[in-house]
């Protein structure tokens, strides 16, 4: 049995505070190798905290900053980390990054490609997106792919990290809690999507998928945790509790990817070069390049739906025939509000 | 499940208030990130303790139990801060949330204050023969200023921050008196709706009686908000969390069976009082404004007391 053990460090970081939030992360580090941990992983921007606002630009740090290098050489004797901080490249952008350590180096950049900016968040207007999502080898004898929050709330995160190879998908969050209903599974809105979403990915990727979301608050919002491992047939191996400042080990055994995806070849019978095609087609269409076969009558370049059929008023959905009498591809929504 | 379920009933088994099943909320989760939410903000701050109004009413009643719950009592200071014409049972009714929280307590009368403004027994006060006609709205505002008043000086004495006590619902509505009863370092509470407050308000073991009255702002005799606005909490809660959390429009609502007359009048409640639940404007002149385009948290390394 090839056995992997995973340091979830549901840490509730402090905002701005750099030094205290590395000397944290050395600690955890340090005793989660003790405790004989493969892999810690350390919430986003854990280095530090989430609601930085102007605050990004004077924390952040180059790839080659003393201070991750020291972060780094904590990793020399043979235990894997990945930890998040606001990287600034050479060109000054600055991005929310996740990287791994291994060997007492940086192995790998994952920067956070998806920055919510609605509703709550404002993430685009402090930072740059990241142009890569790759999955990467690790010494932890597994493809590893990693991604930030927001970015597991885009379908083609997850196809994208297990096609690459990742059979470990490690989403590192900083997810404030939010809606309280008493109709929600858990008592927390955002947790019962979250867990929906980890649910399917690992089922419909065949892989692990490990959850590290922060706790503690910055300002007015409130961070859970709730962090978790699911297997890769979607079966929940590990929940942490919520909003609780803990570090928790989880055993997972690697042989069950290969056992869930001869019984479940989902991945082998994925058509890339469909998927390729007709994204193709579409970029084409959006871009007014070329005629748009699925478009409604009348719609204009690149829009797909015609104005005068927008289904936003519920006496326009009740009928699914449009006046030139073609049908009207009806549009069906969550009728909840999304939840991160 | 039914959330009408759970609720505490009175002696004939009625239940002490209505809570719409859609605004019902899971209470232990907002114990836990109310606890962790005042802790948070005291320490970012460098401060231990705080202060509130305590008015007999179920707001700051159950702020007062949710501060107990997240830094203990004897870290609370609640001021009572009646006026010559508040209800005496109000003070009776905050009397007994110190007695069953063992928190510190001080009365302050806030009538000298009052009167020597607008005057009293026939004599013209600080504010001139002008002050002494005035309605009852400019001396409920004051009232409400006065209040705040005290307890950003026992802030001061007492080494607290001020912990705000307002609701959801009275705030949307703007059923609040500006830099009066709405000043606050900050606010626990400020996101649940009153029939949310009364839910959290029996999970946490506020006083029956408490829980039970008429909500009032007390500031003229036998004032209720309802009588006021002639409005049920539970109907105001449920067009403002359809309309507002929920999104939907005027038609929707119109379509779910509230009245058209109704929703009308709410929106132009929350419309009329935006400019409350907003930090005044700076006319932009420099190249970088607060607000606008300095933006830094309320609290990072360097801001907390030291």
């Amino acid at each position: 049995m090839q056995t992997l053990r995973i340091a979830l460090a549901q840490l509730a970081p402090r905002l701005g505070e750099l030094e205290a939030n590395l000397e944290r992360h050395r600690t955890v580090l340090g005793s989660a190798r003790r405790d004989g941990a493969d892999l810690v992983v350390f919430p986003e921007l854990g280095l530090t905290g989430y609601l930085l606002q102007d605050l990004a630009a004077e924390v952040a740090m180059r790839l080659d900053d003393p201070r991750l290098a020291e972060l780094a050489a904590e990793t020399a004797g043979g235990v894997s980390a990945i930890v998040s901080f606001v990287e600034e490249s050479g060109d000054h952008r600055l991005f929310i990054a996740a990287a791994l350590l291994e060997d007492g180096e940086i192995r790998h950049v994952h920067r956070k490609v998806f920055l919510p900016t609605y509703g709550q968040f404002d993430e685009r207007r402090f930072f740059a997106p990241g142009d890569t999502i790759r999955a990467t080898p690790s010494d932890l004898g597994v493809g590893v792919g990693i991604a930030v929050c927001e970015d597991f709330w885009h379908l083609g995160t997850p196809l994208l990290l297990a096609l690459d190879g990742a059979q470990v998908l490690i989403n590192v969050s900083s997810s404030p809690g939010r809606d309280l209903a008493a109709r929600n599974e858990v008592g927390l809105g955002t947790a019962t999507s979250w867990r929906t979403l980890m649910r399917t990915y690992a089922q419909l990727t065949t892989s692990f998928v490990v959850f590290v979301n922060r706790v503690g608050i910055d300002e007015s919002m409130t961070f859970w945790g709730g962090s978790e491992v699911i297997g890769p047939s979607g079966e929940p191996i590990f929940s942490a509790p919520f909003f609780d400042d803990d570090v928790y080990l989880v055993d997972v055994n690697l042989e069950d990817v290969r056992r869930e995806r001869i019984a479940l070849p989902l991945l082998r019978d994925e058509r890339l070069e469909l998927q390729a095609r007709e994204l193709g087609r579409v970029i084409a269409e959006r871009a007014g390049l070329a005629t748009d076969s699925t478009a409604d009558a009348g719609a204009e370049p690149g829009m797909d739906v015609a104005t005068s059929r927008a289904p936003n008023r519920a006496s326009d959905r009740a009928s699914t025939m449009g006046d030139s009498g073609e049908p009207i591809r009806l549009r069906t929504r969550r009728n909840r509000a999304a939840s991160r | 499940m039914s959330a009408t379920a759970r609720l505490p009933v009175d002696e004939r088994g009625r239940p002490l208030f209505e809570l719409p099943d859609e605004l019902a909320i899971d209470t232990d989760v907002a114990r836990r990130v109310i606890a962790d939410f005042i802790r948070g903000q005291l320490r970012q701050a460098g401060f231990e303790r705080l202060v509130l109004g305590l008015s007999g009413g179920i707001d700051s009643a159950l702020v007062a139990y949710l501060v107990s719950e997240a830094i203990g009592a004897d870290k609370l200071l609640a001021v009572l801060m009646p006026y010559r014409t508040s209800s005496p049972a109000s003070r009776g009714d905050a009397e007994a949330v110190i007695a069953a929280l063992g928190c510190s307590s001080e009365l302050v009368e806030i009538t000298a204050m009052v009167d020597g403004y607008f005057g009293a027994g026939g004599e013209a006060g600080a504010g001139g023969p002008d002050a002494a006609a005035a309605a009852s709205l400019r001396r409920g505002n004051f009232m409400a200023r006065m209040r705040m008043s005290v307890l950003y000086d026992k802030s001061a004495a007492f080494g607290g921050l001020v912990v705000g006590t307002g609701n959801k619902t009275e705030s949307l509505i703007g059923y609040t008196t500006l830099f009066g009863d709405s000043a606050c370092a900050f606010n626990p509470i400020g996101d649940l709706y009153k029939s949310q407050v009364r839910q959290l308000s029996a999970a946490v073991g506020v006083p029956r009686q408490v829980i039970a009255k008429a909500p009032s702002a007390d500031l003229w005799p036998d004032q209720t908000d309802e009588g006021e606005g002639a409005f049920s909490y539970p109907l105001l809660d449920r067009i403002l969390y359809w309309r507002i959390d929920r999104r939907r429009s005027t038609d929707e609502l119109v379509a779910m069976g509230f009245e058209l007359a109704l929703v009308e009048r709410v929106e132009r409640l929350v419309a009329t009082s935006e400019f409350k639940r907003q930090v005044p404007p700076i006319a932009k002149l420099g190249p970088r404004t607060a607000g606008v385009d300095y933006l830094y948290p309320r609290r990072r390394p360097g801001s907390a007391r030291t």
